[in-house]
């Protein structure tokens, strides 16, 4: 397959969620830039809380990833299967990581203020 | 004063794939994949076959004239019917406007061709007008036969307990609603069919057995249902592994089959359906030879079933037009019914500027969308080596793909071809054609369609 060919196959794949991306990465770009503005650091901040509820929330990928492709966590079966479905839920760890680690951030900074 | 420079999605992922293609290719090397010309081709049909062999041949041809047949403003994804018909997708899902997949430079003609005149090379269509070709693609798609069983009309579908995935798109969304009729009466039974021609997509019976389970065992009143699967010859599929596993599947979920039995009649008033016994000999294949004539003996015997739901799937031929040209097989299994063609080389095997592509062609399977993908890379290399005057470089194996669901929300990814036996063809090494899987619903419910959009822009 060319490489055109491979684009055009992801972009029709994208399309009907092409909202939903643009939102996430404007919610994702405008925490981080409020973030970095009040000093945050990826590498300097830790947080428990978001670790653990990140975790959880990957871990509910495991539902609602079959639920969204109009099936069910019984029909998921072979290694395969369980590959993409675990790289689905690692997947969504990370995006919530992205999210909730800055905002706990921005959370305890302005518990700090008050 | 400048015209803007508008691009819409399609040349803007042109203009980018040429940007990264051009830096890594000299000109020359991408121009030597154009072939200059003056013939005049004609394209008889506009769905997945036409359209890919439009943007294909409109990618390689510079100086020639493309013609695309094509009645239809509604582009129809049509593997995406059966999960209308289950009540999984939307109906709107499915639709798209041809002008979107139509390329620029291929002059697109919304008209019905009428008859085809082959050795005057000549298209006559349903105006009055006619069109002269050089080299002629046949891609014209199937007709379904509703009218040989007696009674039966595709406006009948979704009434009186009638459901067919096959009719068409309203159809499709009707035969969900004709289902659903059925389930929540609670009770009653089903008849399942099958045609005892070779039909396009040829698991879809098959599959709107299986998703019809999955909502009766939803419903929790199994028992309380009879499904019932009425099949012409002994087997059900033509890949042999499948075939015995869906068998043996039907057995495990309480489906009584019934070999050798075809629904010749039906009486909606009276949810009747007459099926004629078509002896012990008839072996259902894809390639199945059963003529017109065949189906109105009437020394055979029948039975009347009664039913609450029967889902028809009606014979299915090439068009009339395409019958009653000299393009037609004129012998062999697919004589008077199916375009004479040379399965592997895909050229006419009479006229060799002529093609065929797609559900129209006689060939033991291969009326799939997937066909259409490695079938056109064939049909554009033997075409463009004709034109030059060359051998023809390419052959088809008989790749075909179908995605068994055999449940909502599971499937078997079936990938097979001519060879051994239509031995499995796997794309993907690490998805066992044999094993129902989530990964190969998913690629049937969200990645099929993108790739199959690719295919008629060409680009796979």
């Amino acid at each position: 397959m060319t490489i055109s060919g491979i684009l055009t196959i992801i972009m029709y794949a994208l399309a009907p969620f092409a909202w939903l991306i643009v939102a996430g990465v404007v919610i994702v770009v405008g925490l981080h830039l409020l973030a970095y503005l009040r000093g945050y650091q990826v590498t300097r901040h830790r947080s428990l809380v978001a670790l653990l509820l990140a975790v959880l929330i990957g871990l509910t990928a495991l539902v609602w990833v079959p639920w969204f492709t109009n099936s069910t966590l019984s029909y998921v079966a072979t290694v395969f299967d369980w590959l993409a479905l675990i790289g689905a839920a690692i997947a969504t760890f990370v995006v919530a990581l992205v999210v909730l680690h800055p905002l706990s951030y921005l959370i305890s900074d302005r518990l700090t203020d008050s | 004063m400048h015209k803007p420079l508008l691009l819409n999605r399609r040349e803007l992922l042109k203009v980018a794939t040429g940007l990264g293609v051009s830096s890594v290719l000299p000109l020359s090397a991408v121009s030597a994949n154009t072939l200059q010309t003056q013939a005049h081709i004609v394209i008889l049909g506009g769905g997945a076959a036409g359209m890919a062999m439009a943007n294909r041949l409109a990618a390689r041809l510079k100086g020639g004239t493309i013609t695309l047949v094509e009645p239809r403003e509604t582009h129809h994804y049509q593997p995406g019917w059966t999960l209308v018909a289950s009540g999984v997708w939307n109906a709107n899902k499915t639709m798209r406007p041809n002008a979107q997949f139509v390329p620029r430079g291929v002059m697109w003609v919304r008209e019905y061709a009428a008859s085809i005149d082959a050795d005057n090379k000549q298209v006559a269509l349903a105006n009055g007008s006619t069109l002269e070709y050089d080299y002629l693609v046949v891609a014209t798609g199937i007709q379904l036969n509703y009218h040989l069983i007696d009674g039966m009309s595709p406006s009948l579908v979704g009434q009186h307990g009638i459901g067919s995935v096959y009719a068409s798109i309203e159809g499709a969304a009707r035969t969900n609603q004709a289902i659903e009729t059925w389930l929540n009466s609670g009770q009653g039974k089903g008849i399942f069919t099958a045609a005892p021609t070779p039909v396009k997509c040829a698991g879809a019976p098959l599959k709107m057995t299986f998703t019809t389970l999955s909502r009766l065992e939803a419903s929790g009143r199994r028992d309380a249902f009879d499904v019932d699967f009425m099949a012409p010859g002994a087997g059900l599929f033509s890949q042999p592994w499948v075939n015995e596993f869906v068998k043996q599947r039907f057995d495990e979920q309480g489906v009584n089959r019934r070999h050798h039995y075809r629904l010749s009649a039906i009486d909606p008033q009276a949810k009747q359906a007459e099926f004629t016994f078509v002896g012990p000999e008839s072996e259902f294949t894809s390639h199945h030879e059963l003529r017109e004539a065949e189906f109105r003996r009437d020394d055979q015997p029948t039975v009347i079933a009664d039913y609450d739901f029967i889902h028809v799937v009606p014979p299915m031929s090439a068009h009339d037009f395409v019958k009653q040209s000299a393009l037609i097989a004129q012998e062999g299994p697919f004589r008077g019914e199916w375009l004479d063609v040379d399965i592997h080389t895909m050229q006419h095997n009479r006229y060799p500027e002529v093609f065929g592509i797609g559900d129209v062609i006689g060939a033991p399977i291969n009326k799939t969308a997937a066909s259409v993908k490695a079938q056109a890379p064939v049909v554009e290399a033997n075409l463009l080596a004709v034109m030059q005057g060359n051998p023809l470089p390419a052959r088809h194996t008989g790749y075909t793909s179908c995605p068994m669901i055999t449940g909502i929300g599971k499937a078997m990814l079936v990938e097979f071809g001519y060879e051994d036996n239509f031995a499995f063809m796997p794309s993907f090494p690490f998805i066992d054609p044999t094993a129902e899987s989530w990964a190969a619903w998913v690629m049937k419910d969200r990645m099929l369609q993108p790739a199959y959009y690719a295919v008629l822009e060409g680009q796979a």
